[in-house]
């Protein structure tokens, strides 16, 4: 224990969940995170690694992940779609840990959102019962399933804040699915016992992440909206991402736990906008007021609402509150249970990510 | 009350459901899909009563009037086949179904058993299209038309389903006889034999795979088509479909002996093109002015209809589905004759037909004419 009451992390490799030779699937290996998951899990020494990528995706980044592996490491690259079963049972195959990020990312239909990510994740959790073999569950979740709304330490958003209780009313298919992807991973604990921890990232960023997080601002209709003002941005760097994921996996004791993953020294939106502007792509930005932003999703979920959606509902109340609202975030579970530290800093992470979004500029 | 259900509970439901609850003295009952959990959702998300993951069950449990198929388009033939078996009204989304014998088919149990029955055609019942309409109607055109040109461009990059085909060796969509285009190009032909006289035109077809597409190595998914139509009154039209001409057309050109009519369904735009010209230089300075004036009259009319809150996305739907239904309480005509469903699957087998021939013979990739 420590000086708060939260029971501290052993990072003893041999009070780990899994051994170094004991199979760990990763879903969504090639994607943004994914590559950073597997690089962080050789890191730590993890031997027997299975990949599951989509046949579609760019695994550039993963194949030299695979090419540079130390030796007498193992690592199976498997192709496929998680919505079919049987790739799913071949892929769960013995495997001790699941660390599944694949999702329906960028999907704007809920139904193709709900389908690749809940679905997806259901497939998964049949197929790990078939082998009996798993020992945890982690599900790579996200800060939009916070509703962000009567939060019990007034600003602060931690593990404690509630979950969307309507999340087909956010207008956003990407938070509706991660709800009902983290209800389902729950139900499986219940009805079959799978153990599990969920992640819930803030806002990933890094070399190789396009756009700007809309918590910063949306761009639309020719300029950039910038809503953020002085919140402050959940930023987490990619590889630090990466490594909570893995302790989340590999530490002992936290089953049936959520963790938030955000940064220290987190800037403000308005900040990140300056130095954005000043070392990757310069742009026009019109600063709008919380109070306006807010007026504004009022009057658009009124308008949808009246218009039997006319325009839909993209812009709402429930957003505002989720993504615009001033917050302030905690990592302190994530430090004391996990052992987590940022090893990439604020600073040096913005820095990266805006050089690699100025190269990214430079050749487009 | 009329009693719906839905049937296949992926994307394209959503349309579905959003505008059928818009619409007065209906109730959707239940909805089915083999995946509970997508049928969960949808449920949830539209505060529907009941979900089933198996049709008998839905059919003999919630008894429903109707039906809108909204499954992938392998299974359309079965699972109509099958909901007019039992005895309920049927709207299938297009295409509505891989061959034109199996259209046969489902037109003639419908009308066995006294049935309504339609396609999702939607892209026809815009509020632009029933203005072209009304105008043909009216005499507008001068007679039947002579020439039609119909342009369905589409984006292979949209992500949500561009990226899921491509990526995907095994998508449903790579296991129907045309492919891509089976799943795409009936709302381009459907306008076209809308206007088209006879059952058997003469279809001429040429498909190819883009640049594009060969160079992240797809051979099998024929992205680019042109077609040449001709019916036998010797009324002629253009198709083409293409992924990669821009900008992304859905347009339709009607010629008549007197005029013509241009149907922009992107920018909601009807624009008469008068047959007659003005003399010398009049006809220079004239016709651009009232080309100007039309624009600025669709430009008022879509305003209007927004205002209104007549605009939404899927006005077609909901108009094409409120037509059937009436339809079907009134015992009146469908909102899209048989003849037309059955003449779009004609034309869309001519065409697959060919291409699939093209590709067995590699070697000679001249196009060839059939005639239905």
């Amino acid at each position: 224990m420590n000086a708060v009451g939260i029971p501290s992390a052993n990072q003893d490799p041999a009070d780990f969940t899994i051994s170094a030779d004991e199979p760990i699937l990763i879903t969504g290996a090639a994607g943004f995170i994914g590559a950073r998951v597997v690089q962080s899990l050789l890191d730590r020494g993890f031997r027997n690694l299975i990949c599951f990528a989509r046949p579609s995706s760019d695994r550039s980044r993963l194949d030299s992940i695979i090419e540079s592996r130390p030796a007498g490491t193992k690592i199976e690259l498997i192709k496929g779609n998680l919505l079919s079963r049987e790739k799913c049972e071949a892929a769960c195959k013995d495997v001790a840990l699941i660390l599944h990020l694949a999702a329906g990312i960028g999907e704007k239909s809920y139904p193709d959102a709900f389908l690749n990510s809940v679905v997806a994740t259901r497939n998964l959790l049949e197929a790990s019962l078939k082998h009996a073999r798993l020992r945890r569950f982690v599900l790579v979740s996200s800060f939009a399933v916070y509703s962000n709304c009567d939060k019990p330490h007034g600003r602060i958003l931690d593990e404690s804040c509630p979950i969307e209780p309507r999340p087909d009313l956010r207008g956003e298919a990407y938070c509706f699915a991660k709800v009902k992807q983290e209800e389902i991973v729950r139900e499986y604990n219940k009805s079959h016992g799978i153990p599990y921890v969920m992640v819930r990232p803030g806002a990933v960023y890094g070399s190789g992440k396009g756009d700007i997080t809309g918590r910063v601002g949306i761009n639309t209709f020719g300029s950039f909206l910038h809503l953020g003002g002085s919140n402050t941005i959940p930023f987490t760097y990619v590889d630090n991402c990466a490594d909570a994921i893995v302790l989340a996996g590999i530490v002992n004791g936290i089953d049936g736990e959520a963790f938030n993953v955000v940064d220290d020294d987190l800037p403000s939106s308005r900040q990140f906008l300056r130095l954005y502007k000043k070392n990757a792509k310069h742009f026009k930005s019109v600063y709008v007021p919380h109070a306006i932003s807010y007026a504004f999703c009022v009057m658009w979920e009124k308008y949808s609402e009246w218009s039997q959606g006319q325009l839909t509902p993209v812009f709402n109340r429930k957003r505002w509150h989720a993504d615009w609202k001033k917050t302030l975030y905690s990592n302190r579970k994530l430090k004391i249970r996990l052992g987590w530290t940022p090893k990439v800093s604020t600073a040096e992470g913005v820095r990266r990510y805006c050089e690699a979004s100025r190269r990214n500029a430079r050749n487009a | 009350m009329l009693k719906v259900a839905i049937v296949g509970c992926g994307k394209i439901a959503d349309s579905h459901a959003a505008q059928i609850q818009r619409i007065e003295g209906c109730e959707i009952v239940a909805v089915c899909d083999r995946e509970m959990l997508m049928a969960k959702q949808l449920a949830e998300r539209f505060s529907i009563e009941r979900h089933f993951t198996d049709l008998n069950q839905l059919i003999s449990e919630a008894r429903p009037d109707v039906i809108h198929i909204t499954t992938p388009a392998e299974s359309h033939f079965d699972v109509a086949r099958m909901c007019l078996d039992k005895g309920c009204h049927v709207y299938v989304e297009k295409p509505f179904t891989l061959y034109a014998a199996q259209a046969q088919i489902l037109v003639d149990l419908a009308e066995e058993k006294g049935l309504k029955l339609t396609v999702g055609h939607n892209d026809q019942f815009s509020h632009v299209a029933r203005r072209m309409r009304a105008l043909v109607q009216s005499g507008y055109l001068g007679g039947p038309p002579v020439h039609m040109e119909s342009y369905y461009v589409y984006d292979l990059g949209d992500p949500s389903y561009a990226r899921a085909l491509l990526g995907d060796q095994d998508h449903w969509v790579r296991r129907l006889p045309g492919k891509l285009l089976q799943n795409v190009i009936s709302h381009g032909i459907a306008k076209i034999a809308e206007f088209l006289s006879g059952d058997a035109p003469q279809v001429i077809a040429h498909g190819f795979v883009s640049s594009l597409l060969q160079q992240i190595n797809e051979s099998e998914i024929v992205d680019e088509l042109r077609v040449i139509i001709r019916d036998e009154k010797g009324a002629t039209a253009y198709f083409t479909f293409s992924s990669q001409m821009r900008p992304q057309l859905h347009l339709l050109r009607l010629y008549g002996p007197k005029n013509g009519l241009e149907v922009d369904q992107d920018h909601d735009e009807l624009i008469k093109l008068r047959g007659q010209k003005y003399k010398s230089y009049a006809d220079k300075f004239i016709p651009p002015v009232q080309f100007a004036r039309q624009h600025i009259g669709n430009w008022m009319t879509n305003i209007g209809l927004f205002l209104s809150r007549d605009f939404q996305g899927d006005a077609g739907i909901k108009y094409l589905t409120e037509s059937f239904y009436n339809s079907i309480r009134h015992d009146t005509p469908v909102p899209i004759p048989y003849r037309e469903i059955l003449l779009t699957a004609r034309i869309m087998d001519a065409i697959f037909e060919q291409l699939n021939s093209a590709n067995a013979q590699r070697n000679s990739p001249a196009p060839t004419a059939s005639v239905l």
